[in-house]
Formats: structure tokens, C-alpha cells, sequence
């Protein structure tokens, strides 16, 4: 059974005073839910990662939540935070690997989940942007590839490709 | 139990210590006090200005200080609140209020700029004096609630750190302009607005940095 806003305030309020039962409760609780949050958001292998990283956060920040307010948005909100700084990472790093590249997509896997996290925003972006990241991060074409085939010039895909990325991490951030 | 979790929710409950939450109310209450204390320390330091008591100060003086007042409490509701994950746009008050302070600067330059009066006819001697000494003014509400900002977990950073600098930088200004004797709407709109927009983008551009959590 899920638990209610009530009880999970209830039990977060408990374990502000150092109620160990509640917290244990409140942490299974909190985990079930963050699974559930992340299972649309993310691959399924980096889930359990992104959930104890959300836990550690809750456990290191749990004075911030104020016992006047609801719970379950202070935990989203936590939710929300620790995903937009792994897209980050995940970006950066992939836009790192654009600066020395070799080409593709390591894996259909990667493949897949870029489309999966990019699709959705993909209509925010421009035209030239959308277009060489579709080719580059979820075709798999090398950089020279897509300069080829979008007839812009290489230094201008990695250009649309970088400020395109950085707007999707932006558009997430602003996403309520 | 979620099992893949059990043993780090294990190792978290042992470790748990009583904590004493987070609420606005403090928040606010830490600023309000050192607001407090930078009002004295002005009025120690250099004295409060006369006639504040006996209408006898300017309009513009009351106008520009009043705003500076309601400013620095719309941020200062904002940057305390913001330090409290939340989902949801909590910055339309401090927003709105920033516009209105806006005025200020707007209508000292369209006042100045029509009549074909050079830039140079909003500086004057105490110019610069008047936004380092508001500037240095607003230096203990900063620290205030830089600090409360990193006890917290702010969820935006940028936004939390704008409006930290931007309380800060009312409250400097407020509190100096308690003692300032010039009054005219050139001095007032732009020497102590300006120092609104220094804190705010130190704010903006230094805390984001330090309250990253």
C-alpha cells in the first residue's frame, strides 16, 4: 500500500525529532516512490543510483523541510534537483566526447534512451538544432556524417549540438 | 522494506540525530535582526538623518526609502523561502516588487535626459560614496542569508542567490539611506537603487556557488 501525504508528513515530522522506526518507514516509503518517479525519467540501470542519491540528499537536508508544508512537493522538488544535475553530468560528458569525436553512440541502448529523455523536448528546439542531434546522439552519425548530410559546416553541428543539449538541461530545469 | 535500499536506509536510520527544521518564520527573523543591526550601526557610525521625524525630509526621500523597505521584504520572503525545496513559482512578489523599484532610476533619467541635460547631471559629490557605503551596508544580510541558503537546499540556485543579493542590497540601502542628506529624486533614484543591482548580481553570480548543495 502507498503511503498518503498525511502519513509520510507524519512520519517525516517524527523522524525530524529522531524517531530511527519512522525514518526507516519514511525512507522504504520515499524509495517506492522515487523508483515510480524515475521509471519514465531516466534508463532502468541508472534508477537505484539516482534513488540512493535522492536518499542521501533527503537524510543530508532533511532539516529544509518545514513540518508547515506538504511533503511529498518538498521530495519531488529534492527528486527533480538531483535529476537535472545528472542530466547535466550526462550531458557534459557527452558533449566532451563531441570535443575529441570519434562518432557514434556507443550502444542501440544508448541509442534508445537518448530518444526516450530528448523526444518530448525536441519540438522546443530549432529546426538546425533538433536536426544534427537527432543525427549525432540517437543516429549515431559522426560529426563529419552530419555536417554532410544537414549541409552545415562541422565547427556549426558541434555549435548546434552543444547549445541544443544545454537548452534541453535548461527546459528541464524550468519544468514543473 | 525496498530492498534494493535496505542497507543504505539502514545504515541512515542509525545514524539519525534529532534536527530542529527549517521554518520561514526563523528565516525571516534572522534577516529582520540583522537588518536591525545594520540600522545601528548606521545611525552609530554616521548619524541618521534629521527631519524624518518632522516630515521635513523630501518626498522623493520617504518614496524612495519606503520602496527600498517594501523590496527588501518581498526578497527576503522569497531568498528565505527558497531555501526550502518546493515545486512551484515563488518569485512573482519580489519580482513585481523589483519592477516597482525600477521606477525610481526610470524617472530620475526621464526627468534628467528631455530638458537635453548631459548623464552627467545625476552625479554628484556623494554619488559614488552613498553605493560603496550601501553596498558595505548590505554585507551582513548577505552573509545572513548566504548562510541560511546553504543550512537549506535551495532547488534553484540562480533564482535563490538573485534574490538574496537583491533583500541584501535593499536593506544596505535603506539602512544608509537613513543618513543620507541629499534628497533630490537624481540622487535618490540612482545612487541608492544602484546598489540593489550590485548585490543582486553578486548574489546572482557569488552564491550559486556556495549554496550548491
Amino acid at each position: 500500500m502507498k503511503a498518503d501525504e498525511g502519513s509520510l508528513a507524519q512520519l517525516m515530522r517524527l523522524s525530524q525529532q529522531g524517531d530511527k522506526r519512522a525514518y526507516t518507514v519514511l525512507l522504504g516509503e520515499c524509495a517506492g516512490w522515487l523508483e515510480r518517479y524515475y521509471r519514465r525519467r531516466v534508463p532502468p540501470h541508472q534508477i537505484d543510483d539516482l534513488v540512493q542519491d535522492v536518499l542521501l540528499a533527503l537524510h543530508r537536508k532533511r532539516s529544509s523541510w518545514d513540518p508547515a508544508r506538504a511533503f511529498l512537493p518538498w521530495l519531488a522538488a529534492i527528486a527533480r534537483y538531483r535529476w537535472v544535475d545528472h542530466l547535466r553530468k550526462v550531458y557534459r560528458s557527452e558533449t566532451a566526447q563531441l570535443e575529441n569525436h570519434d562518432g557514434a553512440v556507443d550502444s542501440e541502448e544508448d541509442a534508445i534512451m537518448a530518444r526516450l529523455s530528448l523526444d518530448r523536448l525536441f519540438v522546443q528546439l530549432s529546426d538546425p538544432q533538433a536536426e544534427v542531434i537527432e543525427m549525432v546522439k540517437i543516429e549515431g552519425l559522426s560529426i563529419r556524417e552530419a555536417s554532410e548530410r544537414s549541409g552545415q559546416s562541422e565547427s556549426l553541428v558541434k555549435v548546434n549540438i552543444h547549445r541544443g543539449l544545454k537548452k534541453l538541461a535548461a527546459l528541464v530545469e524550468k519544468a514543473e | 522494506m525496498n530492498q534494493p535500499h535496505a542497507a543504505l536506509i539502514a545504515e541512515l536510520a542509525e545514524t539519525l540525530e534529532p534536527v530542529r527544521a527549517m521554518k520561514a518564520r526563523d528565516g525571516i527573523m534572522l534577516v529582520a535582526l540583522a537588518a536591525a543591526v545594520t540600522v545601528l550601526a548606521v545611525w552609530l557610525a554616521v548619524g541618521i538623518r534629521e527631519g524624518i521625524t518632522t516630515g521635513s525630509a523630501s518626498p522623493f526621500f520617504f518614496i524612495t526609502n519606503g520602496l527600498l523597505l517594501v523590496l527588501a521584504m518581498a526578497a527576503t520572503a522569497v531568498a528565505v523561502a527558497l531555501a526550502g525545496p518546493s515545486i512551484g513559482r515563488r518569485t512573482d512578489a519580489a519580482t513585481w516588487a523589483i519592477a516597482m523599484v525600477g521606477i525610481l532610476p526610470l524617472t530620475a533619467l526621464a526627468s534628467a535626459l528631455p530638458f537635453g541635460e548631459s548623464v552627467s547631471l545625476l552625479i554628484d559629490p556623494h554619488s559614488f560614496y552613498c553605493l560603496v557605503s550601501a553596498v558595505a551596508a548590505s554585507l551582513l544580510s548577505f552573509a545572513v542569508l548566504a548562510a541560511w541558503l546553504r543550512r537549506g537546499a535551495p532547488v534553484s540556485t540562480p533564482a535563490a542567490g538573485l534574490f538574496a543579493g537583491v533583500a541584501a542590497g535593499a536593506i544596505g540601502s535603506f539602512a544608509y539611506g537613513l543618513s543620507c542628506q541629499i534628497d533630490t529624486l537624481a540622487h535618490l533614484g540612482v545612487w541608492h537603487v544602484l546598489p540593489v543591482l550590485v548585490a543582486g548580481l553578486a548574489g546572482l553570480l557569488l552564491l550559486p556557488r556556495i549554496i550548491r548543495w
